[in-house]
């Protein structure tokens, strides 16, 4: 095959318009943006249309997408618009997006080998990041079979191995079997491990805090929950090989036995 | 039609090479119609295991290049009658494997013959990815030691998503594990990693354990495939993983490695 297909997912910023693109509209755009003229470069831009109803003339899209991208501010599509309004941002060469889940305001810092947010995006303002509606569980080195379910659960019933990456990106994931040292779990929601874990394994990647890691036995090389991570060093001697899981409590990662 | 099977293992040094020239022996010896395949280009390390270094004229990439007909190119072994050599080039680099040519030789060889072995080279770059692609079942050879494994394990997970069956979404490359260079003196003392860890960890079929034997060396330099020496150690171990490979049942045996004794040394005579 000359290409290959993959599911990726992309921390988006979202422009919630509360009103048509006037005169006052763009003034205070600009007043914005000469605070931080280089913070949305390469950035994906999406318009939130919830509460923008003076927005409904194709014309409107048209003009509005220009002038955004004559302010390098790359626009891709909009949410939460009418029938009309969605039908005008087509013509204007925006699709329409579905879903996506808010960043936390102070977002987790420093999540490692995390693809589903760029480093560029790490310091903008997390306000309303987007959720690509045709995203499936992607897997680097896919472990077979990997299923998902209705909920967005991913369940991989075959060993993870060194070098195989399986990013549940919607929900949960579920290993049936070890995980080898060198292979990495990445799940938007909780990761459960029925196996040894000798892996990296990061929850909440998008970061929810109140997602956990469950482990049968853990001898894993790193974990972490919504950016907050402990290596095996950090991890100590009473939890190895333990039935345990992982959790926040008030911004700590804690290893508790599972009893 | 063949069953192409890889010898491979990531790691570099662990006894592919040696592996494939014992095994394809030990084939040949039960009499089915075999053909070993370098790999690794640019090393050629088989011919000269097997002790046919002199008689290459034409190789692998001679055939997939059009220079040279498959039957040119094929060595057959003095010793054994079903066993022929594929050697390799020196001379050219990795990129020379295409996947089409391979797959034009394989599709030759797989109705002469009962097995294909393919001496995969170290690490998980070109030439290793085109000894693998093909394959039907995969020898990953092992040493008991950490990186080892874990490197192991790095391959399994490519066999499992980069080979053709993978990517064809046909029954998955069967794996063995082939663990060489065994001593239990030194797992005993902690040195090395004991067989079960290492098959907790990898989680797939035991082919053999293969003791760390001096009749390795010997062998080799010889140019003699290590089966052939039916008194060391390491030949009867590699006689019983041709056995299981051919689907019998038969009880992994830990055998000793080879030292020389003190009485060997007095009386001057190699173990
Ligand atoms: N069971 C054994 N006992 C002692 N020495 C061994 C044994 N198996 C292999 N060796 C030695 O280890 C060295 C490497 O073996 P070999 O060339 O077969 O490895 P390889 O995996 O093919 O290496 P490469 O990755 O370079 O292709 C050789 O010197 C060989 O004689
Ligand atoms: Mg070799």
């Amino acid at each position: 095959m000359p290409f290959q297909i993959r599911g990726r997912s992309f921390t988006a910023v979202v422009l919630q318009m509360t009103g048509a693109a006037d005169a006052e509209f763009y003034q205070t755009l600009d007043a914005k943006l000469s605070q931080a003229p280089h913070f949305f470069t390469n950035a994906p831009f999406v318009i939130d249309l919830d509460r923008a109803v003076g927005l409904n003339r194709s014309g409107d899209f048209t003009g509005l997408v220009r002038e955004l991208r004559a302010r390098k501010l790359s626009v891709i599509g909009v949410q939460n618009g009418t029938i009309e309004q969605n039908a005008g941002a087509l013509t204007a060469g925006l699709i329409t997006l579905q879903g996506g889940r808010d960043l936390p305001p102070d977002g987790a810092k420093a999540r490692s080998g995390d693809e589903s947010s760029g480093e560029e995006a790490e310091d903008r303002p997390r306000e309303r990041p987007i959720d690509r509606n045709d995203r499936v569980a992607a897997a680097t080195e896919a472990a077979e079979p990997a299923e998902i379910a209705a909920g967005g659960t991913v369940l991989i019933t075959e060993p993870v191995r060194s070098g195989q990456r399986i990013f549940a990106d919607r929900g949960d994931l579920v290993v049936v079997a070890s995980v080898g040292s060198g292979a990495e779990l990445v799940a938007h929601g909780n990761v459960h491990i029925y196996g040894s874990m000798r892996g990296r394994a990061l929850a909440g990647v998008n970061g929810d805090t109140s997602a956990r890691i469950f482990c049968q036995s853990l001898e894993a090389e790193l974990i972490a929950i919504a950016g907050l991570y402990k290596t095996s060093d950090d991890i100590g001697p009473a939890a190895w090989k333990q039935r345990v899981q992982a959790f926040l409590d008030q911004d700590a990662l804690c290893v508790e036995p599972l009893k | 039609m063949a069953k192409i099977i890889v010898v491979t293992s990531g790691k570099g040094g662990v006894g592919k090479t040696t592996s494939t020239a014992a095994i394809g022996a030990g084939l040949a010896m039960r009499g089915k119609k075999t053909v070993i395949i370098d790999f690794d280009v640019g090393l050629r390390n088989l011919d000269m295991i097997m002790g046919c270094e002199r008689r290459v004229v034409f190789d692998f990439i001679n055939v997939i290049q059009g220079d040279a007909k498959l039957k040119q190119a094929l060595i057959k072994d003095r010793r054994l009658d079903n066993l022929s050599i594929l050697p390799t080039s020196q001379t050219r680099d990795k990129d020379a494997l295409t996947r089409d040519g391979v797959e034009k030789v394989l599709k030759e060889l797989r109705d002469e013959y009962d097995y294909i072995i393919c001496d995969s080279p170290a690490g998980i770059e070109r030439g290793a990815h085109m000894a693998m692609y093909f394959a039907d079942e995969a020898v990953v050879v092992t040493n008991p030691e950490v990186s080892s494994v874990r490197d192991s394990d790095r391959v399994l997970g490519l066999l499992s998503s980069k080979s053709r069956r993978a990517e064809k979404g046909e029954e998955p490359v069967k794996p063995h594990l082939l663990l060489t260079r065994y001593d239990p003196a030194r797992v005993a003392k902690g040195e090395m990693m004991k067989v079960e860890d290492i098959l907790e960890i990898l989680s797939i079929p035991l082919l053999g354990i293969v003791p760390e034997s001096p009749a390795v060396l010997k062998a080799s330099n010889l140019g003699t495939p290590v089966t052939l020496d039916a008194n060391s150690n390491a030949g009867k171990a590699y006689v019983d993983a041709v056995s299981r490979l051919m689907g019998e049942q038969i009880e992994v045996r830990v055998l000793p490695p080879e030292r020389r004794g003190l009485f060997q040394r007095l009386l001057g005579r190699p173990a």
